[in-house]
This record gives structure tokens, sequence and C-alpha cells, in this order.
């Protein structure tokens, strides 16, 4: 655990509240790790991953014997001293050739882990065509089905998201998209849905999950006659071809304390964000108006102008018709007050 | 008149930007991330792969696109800004939410009478110096009063009266009340997150050691209402007669203190004197130079006193 440190002047106090929690976060910042060996593969995508995530990206220059799936500790370390959330590790080994771990945190305590080996790299180097300006957010794109359906693939989504792309903002320059990173699954002759008994995890399940091809173009907006443009892509590069391997899912108790959402203010609530409320709007003045409903008015219980003459006709009457005692008293009281 | 003809001209000179797919694209304008859910193309996956994912790509992107030029706009310098709404896709945090802090007494009473916070600013005029200068800190305008070298002393005020050191007083235990202040909330707080007992323990360590902190150790001191007398740690005796197990473990676990075999290993591998710190004496030798200075010292003072030998 790292020492907990009193700032002594204002400048450090604020470094330290900058890294303190808020309520909207910041970009996650990856830290780019080498494992004990890394070939030229792997050394190419860590660069080129690392173009995309800049500036929010911290690079480890030397090499570091850690196995994240054995020992995590380094890991949370290294989050805690850098104020990183996300790790991106390479390593190759004889077993795992061409391997990148994607890891993210919560707290600075390891939260869950996706490897990932590399079967294809085409570098952007390789195509001579205009790459996008570094910091700028990229669109993604994901495509099929198991993205939606099964747990490995939702988590490698979950993680390619958070890693490009999971900062919240509020709005955003449309002349500024300049590319999009396009993630797709291959077809797979006999995938079954994962067994919940079995485990996904074992070995075997892994051979038989489909690739992953990462691909990033360029976007060209064209003009379409319609206040939508048309889109056009370029491819940019990098493309990877992915196959996934081992994998750690999060602890359900961290993964319920990282899921947690912050109360919606009062404000978000009238303007729709929340839980909505009926009968219940803001108006272009910024007043709130409501709608009451009440039930039909019964106009013969109606009380107009009581008048002596009028009351005590009809109240005769009443007695009349229907020929009760109990109409009878109240009268004779009345008679003997009057 | 018949327009369809014009209209299928000026269509034909743009292409499509609608997109047909089996099942909705499920867009995520927040997090500008879509995700197509349609099975893919065997046939064309197959035939064509680059070209497919990109036709895939381009068609999701183009309902991407279509939504966020949909979206409510502000002009800006660098062009449209799109106001994005809340991501509906949930991402997990990367730190817990951050606590409230539990409002301080001065909060407390302000919500309860509706006054309303206001921002002090922090500097002020100064009408003699025709300038703007801090309310308090360096040249601060609270120490006016203590600086200015005139002071109006009423005629009656004692013989001793230092007006300066009553100005600094005055100031010096006004920042005194609000450190009081600030600890005594820093404490409720404390008490309000649910550690009540550590802090009681907190308050009677202190309060033990304030009474015997006098000359006397506390002997003399007036006694208030309600003190209890003050109790030490009541020494514990072994019982004097154990079980042979017991008392083995107990005289092994004294042997092992003494000399285990780790701790033996770990002073013969140090092999330091330890009635001499070597890198002191180095650095106090050499004048914190360091040991590699000393020793071309030394060679060159052999080198010299050699020299003159042959003289």
């Amino acid at each position: 655990m790292l020492r907990t440190v009193k700032p002594r002047n204002a400048r450090s106090k604020r470094a330290l509240e900058a890294r303190e929690a808020k309520e909207v976060e910041d970009v996650r910042t990856a830290i780019f790790v080498k494992g004990t060996h890394t070939g030229e593969i792997v050394n190419g995508v860590m660069k080129e991953l690392m173009a995309l995530k800049r500036p929010d990206a911290i690079s480890f220059s030397k090499k570091n014997a850690i196995h994240p799936f054995e020992d995590a500790s380094s890991l949370e370390f290294w989050a805690g001293k850098n104020d990183a959330s996300m790790f991106l590790m390479g390593q190759s080994t004889k077993k795992r050739p061409a391997g990148l771990i994607i890891a993210r945190t919560f707290d600075s305590r390891l939260l869950d882990m996706c490897e990932l080996g590399v079967d294809k790299f085409v570098s952007m180097a390789e195509f001579k065509t205009p790459k996008s300006t570094p910091g700028h957010k990229p669109m993604m794109h994901f495509a099929s089905e198991l993205f939606d359906t099964h747990p490995r693939f939702i988590q490698v989504k979950s993680l390619l998201m958070d890693f490009f792309n999971g900062e919240v903002i509020e709005s955003i320059c449309l002349p500024g998209l300049e590319h999009v990173i396009s993630v797709s699954i291959a077809s797979a002759p006999s995938l079954q849905i994962a067994n919940p008994i079995l485990g996904d995890s074992q070995e075997e399940d892994v051979q038989n999950l489909p690739k992953i091809h990462i691909r990033t173009y360029t976007v060209k907006l064209l003009p379409s006659g319609t206040r939508v443009p048309r889109v056009e892509l370029t491819e940019m590069g990098p493309f990877l071809d992915l196959s996934l391997r081992r994998h750690q899912a999060a602890d359900p108790e961290m993964w319920k304390a990282a899921m947690r959402r912050p109360k919606l203010k009062k404000q978000d609530l009238e303007k729709g964000l929340g839980k909505k409320k009926k009968n219940m709007e803001v108006d272009e003045m910024g007043d709130l108006r409501g709608r009451v409903h009440i039930a039909k008015q019964d106009l013969d219980k109606l009380q107009t102008r009581k008048m002596k003459g009028l009351k005590s006709t009809l109240v005769e009457e009443d007695g009349r018709s229907e020929d009760s005692e109990q109409e009878d008293d109240p009268r004779q009281k009345k008679r003997k007050r009057d | 008149m018949d327009v369809s003809n014009i209209l299928a001209s000026h269509a034909a000179k743009f292409q499509s930007v609608t997109v047909e797919k089996e099942t909705p694209l499920d867009v995520d304008t927040g997090l500008l991330t879509v995700t197509d859910l349609t099975p893919i193309d065997e046939d064309s996956y197959k035939s064509n792969l680059e070209e497919y994912l990109q036709i895939t790509a381009r068609d999701g992107i183009q309902a991407l696109v279509a939504a966020l030029y949909g979206l409510p706009t502000q002009p800006s310098p660098d062009g449209p800004l799109a106001q994005l709404p809340a991501p509906t896709t949930q991402l997990p945090r990367a730190k817990p939410l951050p606590k409230l802090k539990p409002p301080t007494k001065w909060e407390r009473f302000a919500a309860a009478k509706g006054i309303q916070k206001r921002v002090r600013e922090k500097k002020v005029w100064d009408e003699e110096r025709q300038e703007w200068v801090n309310r308090w800190g360096k040249d601060g305008k609270n120490k006016e009063k203590e600086e200015q070298w005139i002071h109006e002393v009423k005629a009656d005020a004692p013989v001793d009266h230092d007006p300066v050191k009553a100005a600094r007083d005055a100031r010096t235990s006004r920042v005194a009340k609000n450190e009081r202040q600030r600890l005594q909330n820093n404490a409720r707080a404390q008490t309000a997150a649910g550690d009540r007992e550590e802090r009681k323990k907190d308050i009677e360590r202190t309060l033990a050691t304030t009474r015997i902190s006098t000359a006397s150790m506390g002997r003399f001191d007036n006694k208030l209402d309600g003190e209890k007398k003050l109790r030490g740690v009541k020494r514990k005796f072994e019982a004097a007669e154990t079980s042979v197990e017991q008392e083995k473990q107990a005289s092994l676990a004294v042997l092992s203190k003494l000399d285990g075999d780790v701790k033996r290993a770990r002073k013969e591998k140090g092999a330091g004197d330890d009635v001499l710190n070597v890198r002191k004496a180095i650095r106090n030798v050499s004048k914190g130079k360091g040991g590699v200075a000393l020793a071309r010292e030394a060679n060159r003072k052999g080198a010299k006193s050699k020299r003159g030998g042959k003289r």
C-alpha cells in the first residue's frame, strides 16, 4: 500500500485533490507495460495502440517480470502510483506467443483482465493515407450479436470501450470526429453459448471462440443534400486480428461497487434524465409546470347561495317523499331553535 | 406540375444516407458507440474479408453520424457542438463514488437559517495606497493595525499598554479560534462517520497524558467533579505452576528469540562493526567528498611523498 501523503503546500494539495474520486470521472489513463520478452509484433501493436490512446497513456520503457494472472500486485502498485486505471501489457512467450493483456482497476485494485493473442498485425505505416489527430475521440463500431450474448465478448467490448472511449462528455465538436475503431467477430462454425455449469474458462472453449477483427478507419463526411452527411471510410491502420486467451472476470462484490451510480440531481430529474415524473414539465422560462387531475364535479351537491325560503321548502318536499322519522327529527329541532 | 423527375435527378447526385438492417442498430450516442447485432454474412465474409468489414463499419457509422447530427447543437468557433445525452452503456467506475463531507457546524446553522453562501473576494481595495491588497496573508489588510507607525491610545490606558501587541493578539486569537473550530468539526465528522469508540479512546488517552504532565505528575492538581482515578495497565503474572508442556514451550520461545538461526545468519552476513558507522566515518574523514575522492587523495599523497623521497 502506498503511504498516505499529507500535502505540505498548496500545489501538492491541488495535485492530490485532482486524484481524488469524482462524481463524473476523467478518462482512464492507460499504462503500457512490457513483459520479460516482447517480439517485434507486440512492440508494434503497443506502439500503435499508444498512438491511438494518446495523450492519456503512460509508457513504461523497461521490461518487467510480471505475470498478472498469477500476481497482480505490481499492476495495483503502478495504478496507485501513476493514477492510472487501465493497463495494456505485452508479452511474448513460447507457450503464448504475441500476447496482449488488457486489465483495468477499480480503486487501485485489479477489476478484470483479458488476454488476447495477436494473429495478424498491419501497421499504420503500411497505409499511405491520412491519419487522425492525436487526442481526438474515436467513434466505435461493434459488429456481432455475440457482443450482447457471450460473456467473454461482453467483457471484451466493455474493456475496449473503456480503453478508447470510456469518458462521459457533455458535448462533442462534430467536425472533430475523425476516425473509427471497428471491432467485429469472425464467423464461428461451432460456437455454443457458454455453458454456465462448465464455465467458459476452459482451454478447449477458448480454442473454439472466433477471432476478433479490429480495424481503424478515418471518416470522410460528404454532402448528401440533407442535414446528415454521407459517411465514407478510408483505411488508417492499425489492423489487428486477435484471438481470445485467458481471462479473469470481475469479482461480483467489486463489480457491484464499481457500477454504483451517483444519485441524479434534482435538475436532471426535471430534465427527464432520471425516472420520469408524470404531469410535470419545465417550460421554456425554466418554470416547473404541472397538470392536476381531479374527479368530475358533482353539480347536484354544489352549495349555492343559502336562502331560508328555498331551504325549508326543499326539506319539506324531501320529508314527504321519503316519509322517514330520521328526516323529521332535525326539522323539529330546527323549529325549536327558531 | 410534376417535380418527381427533378427530385429523382437531385437524389441521383448524392448517395443515400439511410441504413437498412434486419435488426435495428444499437446506437449509444453518449459514448459515440454503435453496436450492430446482425449475424455476419458468411459468404461475403469468406470471399472478401476487408471489404466486408469496411462496408459493415460504414453502415454502422452512418447510423451513428445520423444520430449525432440529429442532436441539438450549439455553435462554437470550431464548428457545431452536439449536446450528447447520458450514455446507455454502463461502464465500471475507476474509483469509488466520492463520499459526502458531513456539514460543519456553521453550514448546518446557515442551512437552518437560510443563509446563502457568498464568496468573499481575496483582495480588498486600500484607499491609502490606492491599490488592491490581500485580505489576509502577505501584506494582508488584516495586519494593517499592527503595522501602522503611529497608534491612537486612550488617555486612561495603562502604562504598559502596547497597542501593537493588543492588535496582534486579537488577530492571532481569531486564527486560533478558527483552528479550534476546524478541529472540532473534524472530530464531529469522525464521530458521525461511526468510529465513536475510537474517538472516545483517543480522548481518554489525551486526558490521561495531560493529567500526569505536571511537574508533580498530577499529584497536587485540583480534582474536578466526576474525575475518575487514573488507572494504569494492570500487571499480569503467570501462574506459579504450569504443565510441563507449557513451561517447555515458553522456555523454547525465549531461546529462539535470543538466538534464532536466521537472525544469527543475518548478523554474520551483515558483518557490520556495530561500534563504527563506516559510512559516517568515511564522510567525516573525506569531509563529505566520499570514499572515491578519499582514495584518490591518498594515492596522490603517496606519489608526492615518494617523489619527495627521491629528491
